[in-house]
This record gives C-alpha cells, sequence and structure tokens, in this order.
C-alpha cells in the first residue's frame, strides 16, 4: 500500500472522521497541550526566530549539496566496516533487507518507530520471509500492530486515535490482566517486549539525521526501544529518507534541539543517541551495520519548486497547529504522512492521481509555515501544488475560463454588479437555510446554503459538498451599505 | 553487499536538482549564527551546577551533590534504598579518579567486562537490577547526562538495569549539547575518542503513548539518579 493508507476517496475518508468523536476530541486535546508545551520550551530557549534562521540554513545547504554529503557519509560508514546501500524505491530498499535477512538466517526483527520504514511497507516485507516474526517496539507502534497492523494517526503520536480501554482490550489479547491505568498497561509492554528484546537478531531503526563527516546515525527518542534496537541483535540495517543528513554532529545537536522542542515541547527528548557499527573493543551493538538510503519519489522535488518539502525534520508541530488535521485526524488524509507536511510531500512522493485532494485539504491559515521550524512554507507549496494541478496537468479550463470572464463582465459594469448585489440575497433564498439557535445560526448570520444537489450543477455542488456556503446578505446590509454608514458616523464624530 | 548502484543514484539526483556534484569542498557549511555556542554560555560552574541541577529535577531525575569523601556511603544509600540485588558496575579507571577504589572492591557486583561476549554482558546487565556508571558530561540546560560507549561500559549497561545512577564531576558539568558535542567531535577527530556511540540520557525512559499520560519507565530504566561530585 506505500504511504496510502485507504483505498476510499478522500470525501468518504473525510465524512468517517468526522464521525469519530473520540478522534477529534484527542486531536484536539493533544494540539493544545502541544501549543503550550511547544511555545514555552521554544520562549525558555530564546531567539527562536534566528534559530529558525540556522535550521533553515543547515537543511538547506544539505539539500543543496545532497549527492556530495550522501557520498562523505557513505565513505565513513564504510571505512568504519558498515554497508550502505542506495534504493532508488521501496521495493530495491526492501528486496536488500529480505535477502539480508536471509542471508543471516534472521528469525526475530525488532524495530523502532521508523516513518520511512512504515513508507516501504517493510513489516509485511519481512513477514513475508518464512520464519520470520516482525515486532515493532515503540509503544504505540507495538499497539498498533497488535491492534491487527492498524494505521498511525500522527507521525509523533502515532495511537492518537484509541482510548485506553481499546488498548487495553489489544493487550488481554497477548494475556493482559490487568486494569486500563497506562502505567499498568506500559508495564505489561516492557516485560513483553523485553523478552523478545533479548532473542532478536536484527534490529531496524529510522534515522533522525546521518551525520556525514563520521558516518553515525543519530536517534532521537523518549522510550529506550531504539538504543536497544541498537544494542543488542548482531544486525542492523538503519532505513534512511535520503534528505535526512547533516554535516557534522554539530549540525545534528541544533536540529535534535529544535526538534524536541518542537514535536514534544521538551529541551531534549529522554535518548539523543549517535551509532554505528561497534568498534572492535565493544561488545554489544551490531556487529553487521547497514545503511540503506531511500529515493522512493523524494528526488520529485529536487530541482523544483517543492524542493523545501525535503528540509523537513518531522517534528509534527504543523500538524499540531492545523485546523483541518484538528477537524479530520490522520486517517481524514489517507496518507501516512497526514497534515500539512502531508498534503505537501505525499503528492511529491506519490502523485496526484493518488493525492491530489490533499492540498485543498487546507484553509491556507498558514499556521504551519508559522510554527516550522525549518521555515518551511508549507501553504505556499500548498498553493504551488494546486498551480501544477491546474496548469501542468492541463486541466480543462474552459469552463474556469467561461465562469471567470462572466463573473469580470458582472463586476466590470457598476450597474450589473449592484443589480447582483441586490438581487443575491433573494435568489439565494431557495437554497439556504437559518439555524438561528445553533453554532452554524452564529456563524452565518443570514443563512447559509448547505449540501446542494441536482439539478445544481456540479461546479456549484462541489463547493457546498464540503463546506457550507453562506448565504448573501441583504443589499442593505452587506458590507459595502455597512461600511457607507460606518463613514458617515465616523465623519460625525469629527474622526477620519 | 550492494554498492555498486552509488554512483548512478548520486548522479540521477544531480542531474534532478540541476547541480553538479563535487561542489562541496568550496562551500563547506558556515553557520549563520553563533547561538549553539552562545546560548547559556559565560555561567560559573556554580551557577550551572544550580541550573542542572533545575533541570534535572525537572525531568524527574533525582539530583544529589556530595563529595568525594561521601560518595561511598552516599552509593550505599541508594543500593539501600532500591533494594539493589544485583548491582552492575562498569570496568574503568575512573574509580580511583572518584576516590572510590576501596568501595568498588567492597561490592559484591557484577562487571561489565571489556573481553566478554555479547551475550554475556547483556545477559548481566539484564539480571541487574541497578546498575552504578559514571558519565562524561552533564548538560546543564537540559539536565542530560552524555555517555561514550567504551570496552568497560557498553551501550546496553546503560538501557538494560532496573535503576540507574550516574556520577558526574561537577567540573564536567557545561551549559548545553554544543559544549559537549565540541569536546566528542575533536576528541573522535583527534583518535583521543574511539567509540561506536554516544548517548545522550535526559531522565528516565517515558512514553505519552498511551492517551498522551506521561508514563516513566517504558523501555530503559524505570529511574534516574544523577550524582554530581563537588570537589572534582
Amino acid at each position: 500500500m506505500g504511504i496510502a493508507t485507504s483505498t476510499k476517496p478522500f470525501v468518504e475518508r473525510v465524512e468517517e472522521a468526522k464521525k469519530d468523536k473520540f478522534m477529534q476530541a484527542s486531536v484536539a486535546k493533544a494540539q493544545d497541550a502541544q501549543w503550550d508545551k511547544r511555545e514555552a520550551a521554544r520562549k525558555e530557549l530564546g531567539n527562536w526566530e534566528q534559530w529558525r534562521d540556522l535550521g533553515e540554513q543547515i537543511r538547506q545547504h544539505v539539500i543543496k549539496y545532497l549527492p556530495d554529503y550522501l557520498e562523505e557519509f557513505a565513505d565513513n560508514v564504510e571505512k568504519k566496516g558498515g554497508h550502505v546501500f542506495f534504493a532508488k524505491t521501496d521495493q530495491e530498499a526492501t528486496e536488500y533487507i529480505k535477502d539480508l535477512a536471509v542471508k543471516k538466517a534472521v528469525k526475530k526483527v525488532v524495530k523502532s518507530k521508523s516513518m520511512v520504514s512504515t513508507e516501504i511497507d517493510l513489516d509485511k516485507e519481512l513477514m513475508k520471509l518464512p520464519g520470520v516474526s516482525v515486532m515493532e517496539t515503540d509503544l504505540a507502534e507495538f499497539i498498533l500492530q497488535e491492534d491487527n497492523w492498524d494505521e498511525p494517526t500522527h507521525i509523533v503520536f502515532p495511537t492518537l486515535h484509541k482510548n485506553r480501554d481499546q488498548i487495553q482490550k489489544v493487550f488481554e489479547k497477548l494475556g493482559y490482566t490487568g486494569s486500563n491505568e497506562p502505567e499498568k498497561m506500559a508495564k505489561f509492554a516492557r516485560k513483553y517486549l523485553r523478552e523478545y528484546f533479548l532473542q532478536a537478531d536484527m534490529g531496524v531503526t529510522g534515522c533522525n539525521f546521518a551525520i556525514a563527516d563520521s558516518g553515525m546515525i543519530n536517534l532521537v527518542t523518549n522510550e529506550g526501544n531504539a538504543d536497544l534496537t541498537m544494542a543488542i541483535p548482531k544486525t542492523q540495517v538503519v532505513v534512511m529518507g535520503m534528505e535526512r543528513i547533516v554535516p557534522s554532529l554539530k549540525e545534528a545537536e541544533v536540529l535534535d534541539n529544535m526538534l524536541s522542542r518542537s514535536a514534544v515541547g521538551q529541551k531534549l527528548t529522554s535518548y539523543c543517541s549517535f551509532s554505528g557499527k561497534r568498534t572492535d573493543d565493544e561488545s554489544d551493538g551490531p556487529d553487521d551495520f547497514h545503511v540503506v538510503i531511500i529515493d522512493n519519489g523524494r528526488s520529485n522535488a529536487l530541482g523544483t519548486q517543492f524542493e523545501s518539502v525535503l528540509q523537513c525534520i518531522r517534528c509534527g508541530s504543523c500538524l499540531n497547529v492545523c485546523p483541518v488535521y484538528r477537524h479530520i485526524g490522520g486517517k481524514g488524509y489517507g496518507s501516512i504522512y497526514p497534515g500539512p507536511i502531508g498534503a505537501v510531500l505525499s503528492p511529491v512522493l506519490d502523485g496526484y492521481e493518488e493525492f491530489g485532494d490533499l492540498p485543498y485539504a487546507s484553509s491556507l491559515c498558514a499556521a504551519c509555515t508559522e510554527t516550522c521550524p525549518v521555515r518551511i512554507p508549507l501553504h505556499e507549496l500548498l498553493i504551488e501544488h494546486r498551480h501544477v494541478m491546474m496548469d501542468k496537468l492541463h486541466t480543462d479550463h474552459s469552463l474556469t475560463n467561461t465562469i471567470m470572464k462572466t463573473i469580470g463582465v458582472g463586476t466590470g459594469s457598476p450597474i450589473l454588479f449592484k443589480s447582483a448585489m441586490f438581487g443575491a440575497n433573494t435568489a439565494s433564498k431557495v437554497v439556504s437555510h437559518h439555524d438561528h439557535d445553533s453554532v452554524a445560526g452564529f456563524l452565518y448570520e443570514t443563512g447559509r446554503i448547505g449540501k446542494l444537489h441536482k439539478p445544481v450543477p456540479k461546479f456549484a455542488r462541489g463547493w457546498t459538498d464540503i463546506r457550507d456556503l453562506p448565504q448573501p446578505a441583504k443589499s442593505h446590509e452587506n458590507f459595502r451599505h455597512w461600511f457607507k454608514k460606518h463613514k458617515q458616523e465616523q465623519a460625525a464624530k469629527g474622526g477620519k | 553487499m550492494g554498492n555498486a548502484n552509488r554512483e548512478e543514484f548520486l548522479d540521477f539526483l544531480a542531474q534532478k536538482a540541476k547541480r553538479p556534484r563535487h561542489q562541496l569542498h568550496e562551500h563547506p557549511f558556515q553557520p549563520l549564527n553563533d547561538l549553539p555556542e552562545t546560548t547559556l554560555s559565560g555561567k560559573s560552574q556554580d551557577e550551572l551546577l544550580e541550573i542542572a541541577q533545575k533541570n534535572s529535577e525537572a525531568v524527574k531525575v533525582d539530583f544529589k551533590k556530595v563529595t568525594t569523601e561521601n560518595l561511598g556511603k552516599l552509593l550505599d544509600e541508594y543500593i539501600a534504598a532500591k533494594k539493589i540485588k544485583n548491582l552492575i558496575l562498569p570496568t574503568t579507571d575512573k574509580w580511583n579518579e572518584f576516590n572510590l577504589d576501596k568501595w568498588q572492591k567492597e561490592q559484591a557486583a557484577t562487571y561489565w567486562q571489556p573481553q566478554a561476549a555479547r551475550e554475556v554482558n547483556i545477559k548481566t546487565a539484564q539480571s541487574a537490577d541497578g546498575a552504578v556508571g559514571f558519565a562524561d558530561y552533564l548538560l546543564a540546560e537540559s539536565g542530560t547526562i552524555t555517555v561514550a560507549t567504551t570496552a568497560g561500559q557498553g551501550r546496553a549497561f546503560n538501557f538494560l538495569p532496573t535503576h540507574y545512577l550516574s556520577i558526574i564531576k561537577k567540573s564536567d558539568i557545561v551549559p548545553r549539547t554544543r559544549q559537549a558535542m565540541d569536546k566528542y567531535d575533536s576528541d573522535i577527530k583527534n583518535g583521543v575518542l574511539s567509540t561506536s556511540n554516544i548517548n545522550f540520557i535526559t531522565g528516565p525512559s517515558n512514553s505519552g503513548d498511551i492517551e498522551m499520560v506521561l508514563v516513566v519507565g517504558v523501555h530503559g530504566p524505570l529511574d534516574m539518579t544523577y550524582v554530581v561530585v563537588e570537589d572534582l
């Protein structure tokens, strides 16, 4: 399935998400809590805008010289006895890792949370191998796995859509008999997963940042599972998106600070680790260290107006401020990369046919751009996607052109414009509603036009399928009328 | 295994980006500001200790200050309070540096052994309900200890035991991540430090994955104690 999490159309996914009241309440609670923590952490650091400048500079620099940095990194991994495989596609990556598992006669694989391994469907591919079992060891990913491989809803908080009772039921299938208290369930997971760790012969991790000048990889976690994944199994496979690289430990340190504050409002997460193949005098850590560097559509952004999306450090703060994400949650997007970053990245990776709806899942309020620690102009990129879809994909412009031409004639002629303003309220009465006792009534004081049906033309129905349209105000209550009156009142008071 | 595809892959990226390869040596990264160095700089060791304590306690660390003279007694009290039965210690010459030679020899402890097989050390660490180890630096800003893996204090030493205590010199408290990273970076590049792994550890293992309720101790130690030795 790759990055898609659903085969349903976008509108259907949104309808389902709208009905999931627990998810909506959880997302709202998470967004509000994270807002406070994130902003406090950034304020305490001080000079946040200048830190953003530095973060952006680091990320832009490495993207500009990406082949050189990847070459330097690969050389350094190999100098220390590790291996690097460059995979153009998800299939090349999974084939390499599966071949390795067969060659090493691997039985048990432990994984720490990695978006890119989800992107390439690595778990399911590995489980196709006879006798191989795979265990996600991040608590949230473990819950999703044991709940019949449910899909994540957030890139930092994957189980945001689940409540403690649902999780208790998942654990009961594994023999858990305790209460629904998070502490008790976490202890159960600790014991269950520890036993698995001790038997694992292959560890798979993601990579927050690869360090070009040392050949180390940097992982940022809170639970400690990634570190056990890098300590216990004899073979380690690192799957990394090709853009996740920094020049040296120093730039990794800068970005770890920005990532921790932006993702979870912490100064640093519990564990920030810099790691590679074990040295000869060390007894744990991987004997065999493999890094799989994955393109899988990322190069579509290089040299284009979308290049800055590769600056992303996967902090998820754009999800945490997004009003659309707040209402439809991760599943509404239908991509493992949801929210504003997902709406920009998913079409880059997998095309408009699959994800062409996502750039429209935005109010263009620009809160995402404002919060991004590495200054990705997310809302501008969403508009760019719309441009590309309209222009480069040669969408039929004839209807739009006719509409725009008609509007041009109407707004260009004072008589026609005033007539339209005068008649709009009366004309729209046929399809409008008044809800004086509801929130909708408050938002649409004059009235609202809800979902339209045939014989209204499809271009008009398309708008109201997704959102209400305010009924035009009566001509003596409209903005122009109000403004004229307001100016007169100000003039009477002696103001400007 | 496969690296034959490297050149083709990198050439393809250069072609897509419309930028030639091998330009980096003429355009090395030059940071546009010095915030990593200047943030929290200019503090005395006393001030850094105070900041470190506040920030460590904020991440649920049990923070203790002690002189070398009383260090052994503090460790005894810790082991008794946590009811530790199987203690693991690192193999290191730091015992002498911290005046703990005698204390160490008196312990009925197991050790992370430099020459032992992976399985042996991992089993020892897994059986340990307490670890007493040494940290390289303490970062005041975040309440973080840093530990580079050595032959005598391996990776799993820091993660498998139930309770964890880390000893640190007051003189090794630095303002923040940058100062520690500068030292690691230069030590690795100058051949002073040979390690495959550096851990920056900020308090105990935790997770907010169940209804965003903070749970402490998911995979790593259930609790963390930092002991700052004030006269070193």
